[in-house]
C-alpha cells in the first residue's frame, strides 16, 4: 500500500484541489531513558520493532493517513536520525512523503521544548499531526484530521484533538504504570478533564472538578481508554507552548494546563478510536506487547508478510510464524519454532534449539539446544549452544556464549559479549565496555556492515557528538562496577552492569519515572509483589471508628501497609494537594522575596519589579494577594529603624514610600483596603510595630491609599484582629487599630472644623496624652515603647503638615 | 415516644411490602401550614383533585403487592385514616392492605429517613419496596419494571437494593425565589452496562471537597466506562433486600438515607475492607428514567407542586372548559370569569369577572368577584376578596386575603390563628367545622 497510494494523494493531486497539505510532526525523542542502555549508542526511535526501525513504523503509519510533510525533530543521536531518514525508503524520489529532520537544542528535555523550538522555526503554517516516533498504528488519521477541520469551524477554540483508543482496563498495550482518565462529553467527545493516573504508588483517587458540571451536566469517566499519543493539533498550539514555559509534557502539563486553565478558554476534544490499532512504544513493556500485537496482525495492513516498513519480505506460516523469504534462513531440522515467531535473513536456528513468541532480526544465531523465549533479538545477535533467554531485549551485535542464562527482563545493549556459563539475574542491564569500543566496534563491524545503512557508518562519529550527559552516565556506571558481579559475566565477558534503578535523593525524580511505577514498564516484569489495587480499600482503617467520618479516618490517618513495605512514603491525595499548594505558595514567596531583593539591590524601576511580579504570580497562580504582601513584607522590612525616631525615621519612611509605594498598585490590581489590611498584619507581627502610622501616613500621603480606604479598613472587624488567635498579636492589632482610629478622627476633624486647624491640633495633642498610656500597658515591645510613642507623636505631626500644605 | 403497636404480624409468605413514607412536608410550607388546630398532612395535598397519596398507591396497587406499611407522623394519623378508610380510597384500592403506623415527631425536628426505618424494621420481615408519598411515577415506569430488575440482579451477583433515579428537565423557573428552590440535582456516578450506582454525592463530600468530586480508582478500574450527571434527582423508591435493614442497624449514626446511607453503601461495593467488616459483597442497582420516557417528579416543594399540577391532567375529570385546566366537583364559577391552566379544587365558589391563570386552587376555596390570580396556589379555603390582585402567591389554608388587596410573590401564612379575629367563615377556625367539611366533601 504505502508508497503508492500516498503518493497518489500526494502534492499534485493536493495542490490541483487546493487542499492545504497535511503536515506531520514526529517528536522522535523519547526525552526519558527507559531503553537504556539500549539507547546509549542509538536513539529509541531508530531501535528496531519487528526488524523495522521504530520511526519507519511511524512513517508508514503516517502515510496511511495521508500525511505529506513530515518534520522529525530530534535530539538524541540526531545524526543518526538524520541519516536513517536520508537511507529510508520514504527519501526516495516519488515517495510522496518530504521529510524534514529538524535538530533542536541539546536544552530539548521535554515534548514542550520540542514545541517550543517548532513555534520557534515557524514550520507549522496549518492544522498538522504531532506524533511520537515510536508509533504503530493503522488508524485513519485521516478522518480525524477531517473531523477535527469540521469542529474548527464552528468552534475556533477547539485546539486539538486527541485520538485515543478503546480498550480494556487491563489491556496488554495499556500502560498501567503511565495511564490516563479521560472525562469526556459523550455527545461531542469533548474532552473535560484530564487527569494522568500513575500506577505505582496506586493513585487513590480521580478528582473530577465539580465546575464541568455545570456545563456539562452529563458526562462519561473512561478509564478504559490508550492514549495513543496522535494529536491533531491547530497552529495555536505551539505557540501556546511558547506562551507557558512551564509546559514539559503534552499530556500532563498541556492538557491538564488548559482544560484547567480558566483564562485560555481553549477546548480539546477526544476521538474515541473503536476500529484500528495504534499503541506507541513507551517502555520496553509495551515494546513486547506491541511486537506480539504486530506479529498476531492486529496492526493490519501493517504486518510482516506485507507493507514490512523496513521493506523485508516474510513469508507468513500458520500460527502467526513469519521466515523471511529469501531462502536465506537456516532452520536444522530438529529445532522448533513456536507461534508468534519472526525470523530475519540469513538467520541459522541450530539443532534442537526452541524459538517460541520471539523477534529474531537477521544474521542471528541460535546456538544448538538453546531457548529463546518472548525475546527480541536485534540484528547479528548471537547466542551460543545451550543457553536459554526469555523475556529480554538483545542488542545487534550481541554475542552470548555456550550455557548462559538471561534471565526475564534484561536488556543488553549493542555488542555485549556475555559468557560463557554465565548466570544473568533478572532485569540485568548491560552495556559494553567504553574503553575498548573501537575494538569491540571493529570486531562487529563484519555484522553491522550488513544492517541497515543508518547503524554503522556513524558509530565513531556518534560517540564524539554525543551528549555530555550520556558519556558522564556512562562514565559513572563504569566507575561503579562491582568486580563480582562483573565476574559472574563469564570470563570472555566485556560488559558493564547497569545499577538497578534507585532513588536519587538529590534529583527530583518524576512521580512517572519513578522506579516502582517504572516496574510496570518492563519487560518481562509481572510486578505481581507490588500493591496495584487502592490500598485505602485495602487497609481502610474503618473496623477502627464506626462512624460517619470513618471516610476521613481513612484517607487521613488509615495506616497504609503498603508503605510500610516498599517504605514510600504513600501522601494522601488530599494532603498531597495541601503540599503541593503551600509548597506553590512557599516556592513563590521565595521567589518574589528574591526578585525584590533584586530589585531593591540593583535599583530597578518600578516598572519592571512590577512586570517580574506579574510573571512569576501568573507561572504560580497564587492570588493577588500573597504579592502584596510580599511587596509590602519587602518594602516594610527595609525601611531602618532609627535609633531616635523623630525626623530622620519620618524622612527613612518617606523616602522608601516614594521610591518604592507605586509598585504596591502596580502589581496587577489596586486594593488599598488590602493594602492596610497587610501592612497591619506585617506590622503587628513584626518588630516594625512602632512604623505603622507613619508608614500608613507616608501611603496617604503619597496617594496610594486615602482617607475612604483608611475608613474601609477601619471598619472591617478584622482590622481589631478578631481572627488572630494569640493575644499579644491581637493587642499589636490593637494598636495599630487605634493608630488608623485617631488618624480618623484626624479626618474627621479635618473634614468638620478646617477653619480651626490650630485646635485641631491641639485635641491632638491631647489625644496623643491619653492614647499613649494605653500603649505601654499593651506591654508587646516593651524596649520600644519609646520610639513607639515619638512615632505616633511623628505621624501626627506628619499629618498636621500636610494638613497645613492643603 | 414512639408508638408501639402491639398487634402480631401474621406470619404470610409474600415477596414485597410497600412502605410508604409520609412526612410533614415542610418544603410545601404555607400549604402543609395547620388549618387552625388542624394539620393539613403533605400526603393528602391533591395533586390535579387526587390526593397525592393516589399516586404511590396505585403505582403500588399496579404492581400487584398486596401489602402496604404508610408511616406518618402521629399528628396526620386522624386525617390519613380518615382517607384510606373513606370511600374514595377503598374503593380504588380494595386489593390492598393499608397498615397505617405512625411516629412521633415534631414538625420542626423531624426525624431522618433512616431512624424511621430502623425504628419499623421489626415490622418489616420480607424484602420491601420504600417509596415516598409524594412520587409521582410516570406511566412509562411501572413499579414492575424496579421488581425485576431487582429480581434478576438479586438472582446474579447478590444486588441488595434497586434505587430509581429519574432526569428532571428544568425549565426556566417559573416561580419566584421566594417560594424556596426547586430540588437540587444530586451528581451521581453509575455504570450504564450493568445498571450499577456507584457514587451518590453527599453533602459531607460537597463540603469536604468543594471543586472537585474525589472517584476512587478502584471504581473505575471496576467500572472504566462510568457516567457522572448531574441532571438527575433521586425519585426515593428503594426496592430493599431485607438484609439492608441490618446494615442500617449497625449505622446508627446515618439520618438521611440519599445524604449519609447511600453514599456510604455505595462505597460498601468496591472497598473491600469495609465488604469485609460487613461480611458482605454488595452491588446497588439503578434504574435511570430519562425525561423524554414520561413525567416523573417528586413533589416535596413550591415549584415542583406547581408543576405537578399543571403536567397531570386526569382522565376523569368532568369539567374540562379547554384541555389544560381541570375542576373538581360542586364547585360554581360565576358568570365572565376566565380559567386558564389552572386546577381548581372541590367545592370552590368562584365570582363573576375573575381571571384565573397558571392557579391551583385547593378545595373550599372562596373567590369573590372581579379578581385576578396568577400563577398562585390557594390552601384550602382560602377566601380572597374582590378586585384582589395575587401574583404567585401561596396561601396556608384559610387565609383571607381581603378586597383590593394586591400581593405579589409572598408565602402567606397564618403565624398566629388566635390573632384572626375577622374569619368570615366559621368553620376556619372550629376545626369540628372543618372535619365537617371534610366529611361533606366525601
Amino acid at each position: 500500500m504505502s508508497p503508492n497510494t500516498a503518493s497518489s494523494t500526494g502534492k499534485d493531486k493536493l495542490i490541483a484541489d487546493e487542499e492545504e497539505v497535511l503536515q506531520a510532526v514526529i517528536l522522535a525523542d523519547s526525552f526519558n531513558k527507559r531503553f537504556k542502555p539500549l539507547t546509549t549508542h542509538k536513539p529509541r526511535c531508530l531501535l528496531p520493532i519487528c526488524n523495522a526501525p521504530l520511526l519507519d513504523w511511524t512513517f508508514e503509519s503516517l502515510a496511511l493517513a495521508g500525511v505529506q510533510e513530515i518534520f522529525v525533530i530530534c535530539r538524541s543521536h540526531a545524526e543518526l536520525v538524520k541519516t536513517a531518514i536520508k537511507n529510508s525508503k520514504w527519501s526516495k524520489p516519488g515517495a510522496g512523503l518530504k521529510i524534514v529532520p529538524i535538530v533542536t537544542a541539546k536544552e530539548t528535555f521535554t515534548p514542550g521544548d520540542a514545541m517550543r523550538d517548532i513555534y520557534t522555526h515557524g514550520i507549522i503554517t496549518s492544522d498538522f499531526v504531532l506524533v511520537t516516533g515510536d508509533l504503530v498504528s493503522n488508524i485513519r488519521i485521516g478522518d480525524v484530521v477531517r473531523e477535527h477541520k469540521e469542529r474548527r469551524k464552528t468552534d475556533k477554540d477547539a485546539i486539538m484533538t486527541m485520538v485515543v483508543k478503546q480498550s480494556g482496563v487491563n489491556h496488554r498495550t495499556r500502560s498501567k504504570g503511565d495511564s490516563a482518565v479521560f472525562v469526556i462529553d459523550p455527545e461531542t467527545s469533548k474532552c473535560l478533564h484530564y487527569e494522568a493516573v500513575t500506577g505505582y504508588p496506586p493513585k487513590k483517587y480521580a478528582s473530577i472538578p465539580r465546575e464541568i458540571l455545570n456545563e456539562h451536566p452529563e458526562v462519561e469517566i473512561r478509564n478504559d481508554l490508550i492514549d495513543c499519543s496522535i494529536d491533531i493539533c491547530s497552529v495555536e498550539v505551539p505557540s501556546l507552548f511558547q506562551d507557558n514555559f512551564d509546559y514539559g509534557d503534552v499530556r500532563r502539563d498541556f492538557v491538564h494546563g488548559v482544560l484547567t486553565s480558566d483564562l485560555l478558554m481553549k477546548s480539546i476534544y477526544c476521538y474515541i478510536a473503536k476500529e484500528g490499532y495504534a499503541a506507541r512504544v513507551r517502555d520496553t513493556r509495551s515494546y513486547d506487547s506491541i511486537s506480539k500485537d504486530i506479529l498476531s496482525r492486529w496492526t493490519f495492513p501493517l504486518v510482516p508478510d506485507d507493507n514490512h516498513p523496513g521493506g523485508h519480505s516474510y513469508e507468513h506460516l500458520r500460527g502467526n510464524k513469519y521466515i523471511a523469504k529469501d531462502n536465506s534462513v537456516i532452520l536444522s531440522r530438529t529445532c522448533k519454532i513456536g507461534n508468534n515467531t519472526l525470523i530475519g535473513s540469513k538467520s541459522q536456528i541450530a539443532d534442537n534449539a526452541q524459538v517460541t513468541a520471539s523477534v529474531l532480526g537477521q544474521r542471528c544465531i541460535v546456538g544448538a539446544g538453546s531457548i529463546v523465549r518472548n525475546s527480541y533479538l536485534f540484528d547479528g545477535a548471537v547466542i551460543g549452544p545451550n543457553c536459554v533467554v526469555e523475556h529480554s531485549i538483545i542488542g545487534s551485535g550481541v554475542h552470548i556464549k555456550e550455557s548462559t542464562r538471561v534471565e526475564r527482563g534484561c536488556l543488553i545493549a549493542d555488542g555485549v559479549v556475555v559468557g560463557p556459563q554465565a548466570k544473568l539475574v533478572p532485569f540485568s542491564r548491560l552495556s559494553k565496555r567504553r574503553e575498548d569500543s573501537d575494538e569491540e566496534d571493529e570486531e562487529f563491524e563484519d555484522a553491522e556492515e550488513h544492517c541497515e545503512a543508518e547503524d554503522d557508518d556513524d558509530d565513531e562519529g556518534e560517540d564524539a557528538d554525543d551528549e555530555d550527559e550520556v558519556d558522564s552516565e556512562l562514565e559513572d556506571v563504569e566507575a561503579n562496577q562491582d568486580p563480582e558481579a562483573l565476574a559472574k559475566l563469564g570470563p570472555g565477558t566485556n560488559a558493564i552492569i547497569w545499577p538497578l534503578p534507585a532513588v536519587d535523593e538529590d534529583e527530583d525524580i518524576d512521580e512517572l519515572e519513578h522506579p516502582d511505577n517504572q516496574r510496570l514498564m518492563r519487560i518481562g516484569d509481572d510486578a505481581s509483589d507490588l500493591v496495584l489495587s487502592d490500598p485505602g480499600s485495602v487497609t481502610s482503617s474503618e473496623s477502627e471508628s464506626d462512624s460517619e467520618s470513618d471516610d476521613d479516618d481513612e484517607r487521613f490517618y488509615g495506616s497504609n501497609p503498603a508503605s510500610s513495605t516498599t517504605s514510600l512514603p504513600l501522601s494522601t491525595p488530599s494532603n498531597l494537594v495541601a503540599q503541593a499548594d503551600s509548597a506553590v505558595i512557599s516556592e513563590f514567596q521565595q521567589e518574589v522575596k528574591q526578585s525584590l531583593d533584586r530589585a531593591f539591590a540593583e535599583g530597578h524601576s518600578v516598572d519592571n519589579a512590577a512586570v517580574e511580579l506579574k510573571t512569576l504570580r501568573m507561572a504560580s497562580n497564587v492570588s493577588l494577594r500573597l504579592v502584596r504582601e510580599a511587596v509590602i513584607a519587602a518594602m516594610v522590612s527595609r525601611i531602618k529603624i532609627m535609633a531616635g525616631g523623630g525626623i530622620p525615621q519620618r524622612q527613612e519612611i518617606a523616602s522608601m514610600i516614594t521610591r518604592w509605594g507605586g509598585l504596591i498598585d502596580k502589581i496587577g490590581g489596586v486594593d488599598a483596603v488590602e493594602t492596610v489590611d497587610i501592612l497591619q498584619e506585617y506590622c503587628a507581627s513584626s518588630d516594625r510595630l512602632p512604623l505603622f502610622g507613619q508608614i500608613l501616613a507616608a501611603l496617604y500621603q503619597d496617594d496610594i491609599v486615602d482617607e475612604d480606604d483608611i475608613r474601609a479598613w477601619h471598619g472591617n472587624p478584622k482590622s481589631q484582629g478578631q481572627n488572630v488567635k494569640s493575644t499579644s498579636l491581637q493587642d499589636s492589632y490593637n494598636k495599630c487599630w487605634v493608630t488608623g482610629a485617631h488618624m480618623i478622627k484626624q479626618f474627621d476633624e479635618q473634614d468638620s472644623d478646617e477653619e480651626s486647624e490650630e485646635e485641631s491640633e491641639e485635641e491632638l495633642d491631647d489625644d496623643n496624652e491619653s492614647r499613649d498610656p494605653a500603649l505601654p500597658s499593651a506591654g508587646a515591645n516593651s524596649s520600644e515603647e519609646d520610639s513607639c510613642e515619638e512615632s505616633s507623636d511623628e505621624e501626627d505631626e506628619g499629618n498636621t503638615d500636610e494638613d497645613d500644605s492643603e | 415516644m414512639m408508638n408501639f403497636d402491639v398487634t402480631a404480624v401474621e406470619v404470610v409468605t409474600r415477596e414485597f411490602v410497600a412502605v410508604i413514607l409520609a412526612g410533614f412536608g415542610n418544603e410545601l410550607h404555607p400549604l402543609t401550614g395547620e388549618h387552625g388546630d388542624v394539620p393539613c398532612p403533605k400526603a393528602l395535598l391533591p395533586i390535579s383533585n387526587k390526593p397525592m397519596l393516589d399516586y404511590p398507591l396505585s403505582w403500588v396497587e399496579q404492581s400487584g403487592i398486596k401489602d402496604v406499611l404508610l408511616i406518618c407522623p402521629s399528628s396526620h394519623r386522624p386525617a390519613i385514616s380518615h382517607y384510606i378508610h373513606s370511600q374514595s380510597s377503598s374503593a380504588s384500592f380494595s386489593s390492598v392492605h393499608i397498615d397505617l403506623q405512625t411516629f412521633d415527631e415534631s414538625q420542626e425536628l423531624s426525624a431522618g429517613t433512616c431512624s424511621v426505618l430502623r425504628h419499623f424494621a421489626n415490622r418489616i420481615k420480607e424484602d420491601f419496596i420504600l417509596i415516598p408519598c409524594d412520587f409521582i411515577p410516570p406511566p412509562s415506569l411501572p413499579l414492575s419494571k424496579l421488581l425485576n430488575k431487582f429480581r434478576t440482579d438479586t438472582m446474579s451477583d447478590g444486588s441488595i437494593v434497586t434505587s430509581c433515579w429519574y432526569e428532571h428537565k428544568l425549565d426556566k423557573q417559573t416561580t419566584p425565589d421566594e417560594w424556596g428552590s426547586p430540588a437540587k440535582p444530586t451528581p451521581i456516578v453509575w455504570d450504564h452496562l450493568s445498571g450499577t450506582l456507584l457514587y451518590v454525592d453527599s453533602p459531607h463530600e460537597a463540603v469536604k471537597n468543594s471543586d472537585e468530586l474525589e472517584l476512587r480508582m478502584t471504581l473505575l478500574s471496576r467500572y472504566p466506562q462510568a457516567k457522572l450527571s448531574s441532571r438527575l434527582l433521586d425519585s426515593h423508591v428503594y426496592v430493599c433486600k431485607r438484609a439492608m435493614l441490618d446494615l442500617l442497624a449497625q449505622k446508627t449514626r446515618f439520618d438521611s438515607l440519599r445524604e449519609d446511607f447511600f453514599p456510604w453503601l455505595c462505597k460498601l461495593q468496591y472497598q473491600s475492607t469495609k465488604q469485609e467488616k460487613y461480611a458482605t459483597s454488595i452491588r446497588i442497582g439503578v434504574i435511570i428514567h430519562r425525561a423524554d420516557d414520561g413525567f416523573a417528579i417528586r413533589v416535596n416543594n413550591l415549584p415542583a407542586y406547581l408543576e405537578a399540577n399543571r403536567h397531570i391532567i386526569t382522565e376523569n375529570e368532568i369539567h374540562q372548559f379547554v384541555a389544560d385546566t381541570s375542576i373538581g366537583d360542586f364547585t360554581r364559577v360565576e358568570e365572565k370569569s376566565t380559567i386558564k391552566k389552572s386546577t381548581i379544587g372541590k367545592h370552590c365558589v368562584i365570582g363573576k369577572m375573575v381571571k384565573i391563570v397558571g392557579c391551583v386552587l385547593l378545595d373550599h376555596c372562596v373567590i369573590s368577584d372581579g379578581t385576578k390570580l396568577d400563577g398562585c396556589i390557594l390552601g384550602n379555603s382560602t377566601t380572597v376578596g374582590s378586585k384582589a390582585e395575587l401574583t404567585r402567591c401561596v396561601t396556608q389554608a384559610g387565609y383571607e386575603v381581603k378586597d383590593n388587596e394586591s400581593v405579589q410573590h409572598e408565602k402567606l401564612d397564618i403565624s398566629d390563628w388566635a390573632a384572626q379575629p375577622e374569619d368570615s367563615e366559621g368553620d376556619i377556625e372550629d376545626s369540628t367545622g372543618e372535619e365537617g367539611s371534610d366529611e361533606d366533601e366525601d
